[in-house]
């Protein structure tokens, strides 16, 4: 519900309709009949906010309680911001128009480094300070959950609590023990005394961090009621846990705007540069059956004509077959598009194919991440090139005539025989191409080669290494350049300041709050889009922290290095971990989940169990 | 060649665009739509090709932040429905903020549509300032910018449209209110919005505190078009 003063900046803004709420399938309760106000805020725009699956399933699963109201918050476009600071209007929620400040609890979800400055420019925006000492109530509470929580040190200045882990039952248990607090009249600190007993709840002022003279950590020490370590949460059961039935209907377009399955959390690969195949252990499957069900209740309730299955690698989901025919059954006389992104086609069977051919054909998209077997091998990305080129064959006999290759650069061990593989490995496509005799011979061929910087990340095996220089980076771009000849390849990458950037964010420590702070006041938010990026906010504030941005993110650190986030227990072994790295070093693979366990411990937060193992 | 079978009857939907709906562009009600159907389970007839669509034909887009109470939406249906049954159905599933009038049997083709009334709500205006611009339609030449195309450079040119305003009176109930009739359709179509912000562009009242709602869209005789 819009607010009669916000009304009129509504017409001098782009895309108003992201202001407005009132969307199909939105929650609106009557504020007197609640005891407890959540605000989950997306510290990105509407169109990003609104794609996000988490936030759709926590924004139910709140909401089916009827002592609580969830809603939305999104980061304002900045030419919004502009007039809701001029006319001083504070954030505000879409559903009910209300200022964010008098919420009980205000929860972020944390999904990239670059997103951490829009957090302190919204709860600053709302009228709150984003410094944690400056609050001493205990509304609102400050929260955040999200896979960068998985080393959130940098922003333990402004968040009073991180939720590591899955989000479905430890939001439960947050917002009781919130209600009993309520009515006890506590404040802040005797709240946080009591949750940081609550398993998967990190309070990151229960610990002092001592630090050696090289500037790394000396020791955590946890205080009051804080666990010597904390250990992220998981759903035992995805069949039997909390899945929505409905999703709210943006008006305007957004990124994801479609009907979700998720069919399974974790991952089987163990690719070493991926964060999300490690913090998302252990592999949990969903029957085909739940997933069939629940997708056809959101289609009913939105209208959607599209329908995408989410998971980091769908064509490892066990059934997939069996629930692709499940789905065909009321997706096709319904006029539902299936879509299945995350697809490895390199595992893709002939009757699989032939039954995607029935689907709109959008593009494909397949990566190697990387441009040599020997680079392959050490990053465990369980590509040959045979795979490589029979991919692109099916691809070209299917009748497709262009491919999207993923690439990374500033892997560890790179040399600049790898950058070339990536320019010869997508001239290769191209010209099977042409050497394909089925090929659709009315159209002309397009590659598109999308190189990212590499950015090592905590909880892989790649945690120790040192970043690629921006400097580095930006030679390796201009040699991939040159050495791509063909015209029908396309080659994007990402700016080198931003990887850096996020690699510093995501291995820091808490020392970076100040940065962030000082970033912030001097302007920087909307740091992952390129129009509003400007490290020269953080060149400065780093500056005026003493503190080196290589030392974070260029500095080789030693397998007995304390890192921040070995205050959290992701149920995957340091040890392993480190096994992984020597590996990678000498080029050599692991075997996936399903060919052979390789005991990297996240099953214990399962009591053992893991659907990667062979059944 | 055996007649294919095509779609039994064709519905013309008569709908409201209220309060917060007016910041929904043209292109994202007709996805609306569309959906809304789709939730309805209402029997459309698709297009045929690759991708079929439900076939959905609306009457000319609304200006962004203008509100309506005379949209149209044609449907064509694949099996004969009783309109009233049918306009219930679609209301319900439709957000707050559309709502569906009636729905019946189109009488004029949507591209007949020669005017169109609008009602205009200047809120926290002065007196002076509303005489002001009343006068001003009084002026011999009225001029906006368009935005016109001229092979592929994009200009902005002025454009004297006195003599497509038909009428301009203010409301005998409603004080600060303004009733304009205004050529419509795909040749002559005046955007209110930009008709007003060129009134009062020498004036320091914000046209964006004014509500703008389009009333009645009429054929070149003045009947309303139904």
């Amino acid at each position: 519900m819009v607010k009669r003063e916000v009304e009129p900046l509504l017409k001098k803004v782009q895309k108003p309709a992201r202001y407005t709420g009132g969307e199909l399938n939105s929650v609106i309760k009557y504020k007197e009949n609640v005891n407890l106000r959540y605000a989950f805020c997306f510290p990105d725009n509407y169109e990003i906010g609104m794609s996000h699956l988490g936030m759709k399933i926590l924004y139910s699963l709140v909401n089916e309680r009827e002592d609580c109201w969830c809603e939305r918050v999104f980061a304002p476009w900045p030419d919004m911001e502009k007039l809701m600071r001029a006319e001083n209007i504070p954030l505000f929620a879409l559903e009910s128009g209300d200022c964010i400040k008098d919420f009980d609890i205000i929860g972020f979800t944390l999904q990239y480094e670059l997103s951490y400055t829009n957090v302190l420019n919204m709860l600053d925006l709302a009228g709150i300070s984003p410094l944690k000492k400056d609050r001493k109530d205990l509304s609102p509470l400050i929260v955040a959950g999200g896979p960068c929580v998985c080393n959130a040190e940098p922003m333990a200045d402004f968040i009073d609590l991180f939720m590591p882990g899955e989000g479905e039952e430890v939001t439960n248990d947050l917002i009781d023990l919130y209600l009993k607090h309520k009515i006890m009249g506590s404040d802040r600190l005797d709240f946080l005394r009591d949750a940081a007993k609550i398993e998967g709840i990190y309070v990151p002022e229960f610990y002092d961090v001592e630090y050696k003279n090289d500037g790394t950590i000396k020791e955590y020490i946890n205080k009051e009621t804080a666990p010597k370590s904390v250990k992220k949460r998981i759903i035992k059961d995805l069949n039997s846990s909390y899945y929505p039935d409905k999703f709210v209907v943006p008006y305007i377009d957004v990124v994801q705007d479609r009907t979700v399955g998720e069919v399974f959390r974790g991952c089987i690969r163990g690719c070493r540069f991926c964060q999300a195949g490690f913090i998302y252990r252990p592999i949990r499957e969903k029957n085909t059956d739940v997933i069939d069900e629940q997708c056809h209740k959101i289609s009913d309730a939105t209208g959607y004509d599209e329908l995408s299955l989410c998971s980091l690698s769908t064509s490892d989901y066990t059934q997939l077959e069996e629930l692709i025919n499940n789905l065909f059954e009321w997706t096709l006389p319904e006029k539902i598009n299936v879509a299945l992104p995350s697809l490895r086609v390199d595992n893709f069977s002939d009757s699989l194919l032939e039954k995607l051919k029935q689907i709109r054909r959008s593009g494909l998209t397949f990566a190697p991440e990387a441009g040599t077997q020997r680079l392959r091998d050490a990053i465990n990305k369980n590509v040959t090139m045979d795979n490589i080129l029979n991919t692109a064959n099916k691809a070209w006999s299917g009748g497709w005539t262009n491919l999207k290759l993923y690439f990374m650069m500033g892997l560890p061990t790179e040399t600049m025989d790898d950058i070339k593989g990536i320019a010869d490995t997508a001239q290769t496509v191209v010209d099977l191409f042409y050497k394909n005799p089925d090929r659709n011979k009315g159209k002309s061929v397009s590659v598109s080669v999308s190189c990212s910087s590499f950015v090592p990340k905590p909880f892989t095996p790649f945690q120790w290494e040192p970043q690629d220089t921006a400097e580095s980076l930006i030679e390796k771009q201009k040699y991939l350049l040159s050495s791509t000849k063909s015209k029908k390849i396309s080659i994007s990458y990402h700016q080198s300041d931003a990887s850096l950037l996020e690699g510093v964010l995501a291995r820091g420590d808490r020392r970076l709050s100040e940065v962030i702070y000082k970033a912030w006041q001097k302007g920087a938010k909307f740091d992952s889009w390129d129009e509003f990026f400007n490290f020269d906010y953080w060149k400065e504030s780093f500056d005026e922290c003493g503190l080196d941005p290589a030392f974070y993110a260029n500095r080789k650190r030693e397998y007995d290095e304390i890192f921040p986030w070995d205050v959290l227990d992701y149920g995957i072994r340091k040890d392993f971990l480190i096994d992984e790295n020597k590996k990678a070093h000498k080029s050599e693979l692991t075997a996936n989940c399903r060919q052979k366990c390789s005991a990297c411990g996240a099953s214990r937060l399962n009591g053992g169990k893991c659907d990667g193992r062979s059944v | 060649m055996a007649e294919v079978f095509k779609w039994a009857q064709e519905a013309r939907i008569f709908y409201e665009k209220k309060s917060m709906a007016k910041y929904i562009s043209h292109l994202d009600i007709m996805q609306t739509f569309s959906r809304a159907i789709k939730r309805a389970r209402i029997p459309v007839w698709y297009t045929e090709g690759f991708n079929p669509r439900a076939f959905l034909s609306f009457s000319a887009p609304l200006p962004l932040g203008v509100e309506s109470f005379c949209e149209t939406c044609d449907i064509r249906l694949t099996e004969e429905c009783d309109f009233d049954i049918l306009c219930k159905i679609l209301d319900e599933a439709l957000p707050e903020d559309i709502h569906i009038k009636y729905i019946d049997k189109p009488v004029y083709k949507a591209s007949d549509i020669a005017f169109s009334k609008y009602e205009i709500i200047f809120n926290e205006i002065e007196d002076n300032d509303f005489l002001y611009i009343i006068n001003k339609f009084k002026d011999d030449e009225i001029y906006i910018t368009k935005k016109v195309k001229k092979g592929r450079e994009r200009l902005v040119k002025l454009v004297n449209i006195k003599d497509n305003i038909k009428s301009c009176s203010p409301d005998d109930e409603n004080p600060y209110t303004l009733n304009i009739i205004l050529t419509s359709g795909m040749q002559n179509n005046v955007n209110p919005i930009s008709l007003l912000k060129s009134l009062t562009s020498d004036m320091t009242y914000d046209m964006d505190k004014a509500d703008i709602i389009k009333k009645e869209t009429f054929l070149e005789n003045m009947q309303i078009f139904q």
